[in-house]
């Protein structure tokens, strides 16, 4: 059955408060979640308060001054700083998004973070994305065709076949979407959610792919792809403005269509 | 040291292997799709429903067995009434599906929704048929 409370090792405590040095000129509180799997404690919320006029304008460089000036433990994966490895996904004033590209002007009280929702979590701001991987493994993200390429080309495509791909190739595999799927929260285990959808429609969707009904195939299930109720959670978070949504919709077009 | 307690691994299997599973179901189009078309069906028969019931607002039950005696008001009666159960029994599978995990309550959920529309269905049809055969034919 669906949990409505947490488990017991899950519920969060009060944590420790760093406080903004003397003479700060704007400060501004982080709650920040904290969990290490090696003290066998529950997980609590950390408050830092910074001293804005120190620290850059997104809630990534908050987190990076935290661990560089405060409190070296805090742990959070980040790579690229500007919205194009997905390292950094987290869940930020209440939305899921990438700490990189989150304005800390837009959160009008204190900063909250969070790891990515329903994730076991590996340490604190890092959520364990292994499952999420293998699903997306398990769709074959590459191109399957039997014809040989040109010897001496890459495969050809039109204008208009290379425009279908518009809004999918975007996808950084951040899984902002996926970990705000409530489909996926109950069921993603089966439930392919909709990151690896969008990714598996990318392939449908190509000219050059001639396994489209293999993808369509490995895909009709009641909930790999039909435990997705059209809810709309993934396309309002994706920090990257696209829309696994309404692909997940045309894979269901394309199921139907082949029905005839 | 109690920390250790969380290392303690029970399955092995690859993510990989776990998330293939069984494979696909190779079903879920028709559901999906069924939902939809009657959801789509009950909306004007819903509307012509909710409008005779208004009409007859205070009527006594002989006027209104009359009236379900007429053939096209027995049939769409018939049609909206197993419409409406069959629809019902698949949005509640849905919601079955989401948040019945077990397998064996899945199973007795399931069941139980489906026997719980057909015999709800078979009364509303039973008792739309009765009034149908005591009025004089129209
Ligand atoms: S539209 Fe589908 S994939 Fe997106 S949040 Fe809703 S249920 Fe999840
Ligand atoms: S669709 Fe958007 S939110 Fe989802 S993984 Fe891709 S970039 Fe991230
Ligand atoms: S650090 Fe790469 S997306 Fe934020």
């Amino acid at each position: 059955m669906v949990e409505f409370a947490l488990p017991k090792n899950s519920k969060v405590g009060k944590g420790r408060i760093f406080k903004a040095p003397a003479g700060s000129k704007k400060t501004k509180e982080f709650k920040v979640y904290r969990w290490s799997p090696d003290d066998g404690n529950n997980p609590v919320i950390d408050t830092y308060e910074l001293d804005l006029t120190r620290v850059g304008p997104m809630v990534l460089d908050a987190l990076i001054y935290i661990k560089n000036e405060v409190d070296q433990t805090l742990t959070f994966r980040r790579s690229c700083r500007e919205g194009i490895c997905g390292s950094c996904a987290m869940n930020i004033d209440g939305v899921n998004t990438l700490a990189c590209l989150k304005p800390i002007e837009e959160v009008k009280k204190a900063v909250a973070i969070y790891p990515l929702p329903h994730m076991p979590v590996v340490k604190d701001l890092i959520p364990d994305l292994t499952a999420a991987y293998a699903q997306l493994r398990s769709i074959e993200p590459w191109l399957k065709s039997d014809t040989n390429p040109p010897p001496d080309a890459e495969r050809r495509q039109s204008m208009e076949e290379r425009s279908k791909l518009d809004g999918m190739w975007e996808c950084i595999l951040c899984f902002c979407c996926t970990t705000s799927c409530p489909s996926y929260w109950w069921n993603g285990d089966k439930y392919l959610g909709p990151a690896t959808l969008l990714a598996a429609y990318r392939w449908i969707a190509d000219s050059r792919d001639e396994y489209t009904g293999e993808r369509l195939d490995a895909l009709e299930d009641p909930l790999k792809l039909y435990a997705c109720r059209t809810i709309m959670n993934c396309t309002q978070s994706c920090p990257k403005g696209l829309n696994p949504a309404e692909a997940i919709g045309k894979i269901k077009q394309l199921q139907l269509e082949r029905k005839g | 040291m109690a920390g250790n307690d969380n290392l303690q691994i029970q399955v092995m299997r690859s993510q990989l292997g776990r998330v293939r599973g069984l494979g696909a179901a190779k079903s879920g189009v028709e559901h999906w799709w069924v939902e939809r078309v009657t959801s789509i069906a009950l909306l004007p028969l819903t509307i012509w429903f909710v409008v005779a019931v208004l009409m007859h607002l205070g009527a006594p039950q002989a006027v209104v067995a009359h009236w379900a005696g007429r053939t096209v008001n027995t049939v769409l009666l018939l049609a909206l009434v197993m419409l409406t159960f069959y629809h019902m029994q698949l949005g509640l599978q849905v919601v079955i599906d989401d948040y019945v995990n077990d397998a064996k309550s899945h199973l007795a959920t399931s069941l139980a929704n489906k026997g719980a529309a057909l015999i709800l269905a078979l009364f509303a049809i039973v008792a739309i048929l009765r009034m149908a055969f005591k009025a004089p034919a129209a």
